[in-house]
């Protein structure tokens, strides 16, 4: 199935070629979970401090359906 | 209130000339209370722009003392202002820039405890701080008391801001719904761009203008993402999250 992914805010280091919040086209086998997902993008689990599926927030075992739209987040928390 | 003085139609001029402010906006803010909490590098510009705008009544939470490490990006403070109270310092400041305001100062963490009873006096909050276990605390006393707050934070060439409005949107927990792990390296171990919190927090200091004023669009349910280095701003849409830990139960 085809995913949508868009990484941001420093995670980009973790995927050569990728830009902060664009799209990035993936193929993935049905039944992949968020945590598949990440582990299959190169980047640390405890990198990712939230996950969005269709703009929403998603937990790290559910699982993806053909079509969604992933963004992933570190956490932007200075001040 | 009795209008606005001489004094101050000249001060706020460019506010009043403002399509849907007006003398009768201006006055509004003189009436307005802001908790700003942190006097770091969002609370600087935050602060110094709200201050300057005559918003009448501000408040600033920050337990810590000025660090010379702070003032690459900490604009209220100054090299004299070194181990000083960050609170005082920025006290100083925004009552030198605009004696219309009055500044009420607390030099302590925002506690579990105390954070009911300090936000009910005011009518907005500005998240300038530097933790999540804060913003949590801020997030969920905002929701019970049903007042507004703005989340805004930063890492070395990127930032990102959102605004909570009970009722309206997600709060901060409906996408971060965690703390983070502590061992992922923030700000003290990436670095932060001293501009990049300037222009974050002068998206919050807007979105709070615009707030009390009841104008525009603000940030609801919608993260406005930043990133200096390729200098692109992004709006990621967000939803409620029905598991939310802090609103679906609040708004049960
Ligand atoms: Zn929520």
């Amino acid at each position: 199935m085809r995913l949508e992914v868009r990484v941001f805010s420093g995670l980009e280091k973790f995927m050569p070629g990728a830009r902060f919040g664009q799209a990035i086209e993936v193929e993935r086998p049905e039944g992949t979970t968020v945590a598949g997902l990440v582990d299959s993008l190169g980047i640390p689990r405890s990198q990712v401090f939230t996950v969005l599926v269709n703009g929403r927030h998603a937990a790290m075992d559910a699982v993806l359906q053909p079509g969604d739209r992933v963004s992933l987040f570190p956490p932007v928390g200075g001040g | 209130m009795q209008g606005l003085t001489r004094e101050q139609r000249e001060r706020y001029q460019r506010n009043i000339l403002l399509p849907g402010v007006g003398s009768e906006g201006q006055e509004k803010l003189l009436r307005s209370r802001v908790l700003v909490v942190g006097t770091g590098g969002l609370g600087s510009p935050v602060a110094y722009y709200l201050a300057a705008a005559g918003v009448g009544y501000l408040g600033l939470v920050d337990a810590d003392v000025v660090d010379l490490s702070n003032l690459q990006r900490q604009i209220l403070h100054r090299t004299g202002d070194v181990g000083r109270p960050k609170v005082e310092s920025a006290r100083d400041k925004l009552v030198a820039l605009n004696p219309d305001v009055q500044v009420e100062v607390f030099l302590e963490r925002l506690s579990a405890a105390g954070a009911l009873s300090l936000i009910e006096g005011y009518d907005i909050v500005v998240d300038c701080t530097d933790n999540f276990a804060t913003r949590f605390l801020l997030n969920e006393t905002c929701l019970r008391l049903g007042k507004p707050f703005i989340y805004g934070g930063v890492l070395a060439f990127a930032g990102q801001v959102m605004t909570v409005v009970p009722g309206a949107g997600p709060c901060l927990r409906c996408i971060f719904p965690h703390e983070p792990d502590p061992h992922v390296p923030g700000c003290a171990e990436l670095g932060v761009l001293g501009a990049v919190p300037g222009v974050i927090g002068t998206i919050q200091a807007t979105e709070a203008i615009k707030y009390l004023l009841g104008l525009g669009d603000l940030l609801v349910g919608r993260l406005l993402t930043y990133d200096a280095l390729s200098m692109t701003f992004l709006e990621v849409s967000v939803g409620r999250d029905p598991g939310c830990p802090a609103c679906s139960q609040e708004m049960r």
